[in-house]
């Protein structure tokens, strides 16, 4: 008799439970902090390593033309910081004793924030100058006066190119 | 009169073994309480991404790899068991902002899912459908470019389970 109650009083619950429970909305929170770390960067590709200006007629050329050289330009930096691109001959142009003097070799540009110049030897030109972060590009060519002054020879010289994101 | 009295006798003791003189019956009732519960909790309480290089690394994976999510929930037969995450803000480093949504996260286990992160509308991380135990993994990564100012970016990510 009692285990008949007590089985009962069971089923009951177990209806109880099945069916007639209210379920209210039920939430549980947790959280994260997230932090990005963001550095500063710089880093500069151009699209030669090498110019070459082919012995000309300076009647003919009076002028010596690169072809259009690539400036790729990506920095990072705080939000007002300034971006410069600059660049710094070796020296003049050099063939042995010879030489040619280096602000003969200009250039001009395309593409935003880039300007045009004369190179130097002794102080760097700005060859581009930006504020805060990105990726500019934009191109370079090189001119130099073809003159009948040059003394012969294979001239060369070294130009340093230098981004600077601070 | 000594059968008369036995046939008494008899009648009483039959009537004592059939019918208690005192019979009672005892109902116990019980009541087990099983209400709605949602408990959830997570691996870590931070999440970092490191410095890179955007053209080596254009998708910056957290320091501390997977985070373990583990989301306990009753709820009625078939209810539905959700787990959402929020953003607080927009990355910030001072003035500075990156937004949330260039955090992004790969899910792992059954019932989680890949996401954004936002801002403003509280993302599916995971769904299920009635009471259980689930455990899941979340993988984040961090859409990384040049463009972004310098800094120490921060938000905080908030998250939620609901049993339905």
């Amino acid at each position: 008799m009692k285990k008949a109650v007590w089985s009962g009083a069971v089923a009951a619950a177990v209806l109880m439970l099945g069916s007639s429970t209210v379920f209210a909305q039920q939430t549980a929170t947790a959280s994260i902090n997230v932090t990005a770390n963001v550095n500063a960067k710089a880093k500069l590709t151009l699209g030669a390593a090498a110019i070459n200006f082919a012995d000309a007629d300076p009647d003919v050329v009076p002028t010596f033309t690169s072809a259009a050289i690539s400036v790729d330009v990506k920095s990072r930096t705080t939000a007002a910081g300034n971006v410069t691109l600059t660049v710094l001959a070796s020296g003049d142009l050099t063939s042995g004793s010879n030489t040619i003097a280096i602000s003969n070799l200009t250039w001009t540009t395309t593409g935003a924030g880039f300007q045009a110049g004369t190179n130097n030897k002794t102080t760097a030109q700005t060859l581009g100058s930006w504020t805060g972060s990105g990726n500019p590009s934009g191109t370079h060519t090189l001119a130099m006066p073809n003159s009948w002054a040059y003394n012969t020879g294979t001239y060369t010289v070294t130009l340093n190119y230098t981004l600077t994101a601070p | 009169m000594r059968l008369t009295l036995s046939v008494l006798l008899f009648a009483l003791v039959f009537a004592a073994g059939r019918v208690p003189a005192g019979a009672q019956t005892s109902n116990a009732t019980l009541n087990a309480s099983i209400n709605g519960l949602a408990r959830l909790s997570l691996s870590s309480a931070a999440l970092t991404f490191p410095d890179a290089d955007p053209d080596t690394v254009p998708s910056i994976q957290a320091t501390q790899g997977p985070i373990t999510l583990s989301a306990k929930a009753r709820t009625s037969p078939n209810g539905a068991v959700t787990l959402t995450v929020l953003a607080s803000d927009q990355l910030r480093s001072g003035l500075n902002t990156i937004p949330a949504s260039n955090i992004t996260w790969v899910g792992g286990g059954a019932g989680f899912v890949n996401g954004t992160l936002s801002t403003t509308a509280a993302q599916v991380v995971a769904g299920w459908n009635g009471s259980g135990v689930r455990t899941g993994t979340q993988m984040f990564f961090f859409r990384n470019l040049w463009s972004y100012a310098t800094g120490t970016y921060t938000l905080t990510m908030t998250y939620t389970l609901s049993a339905a």
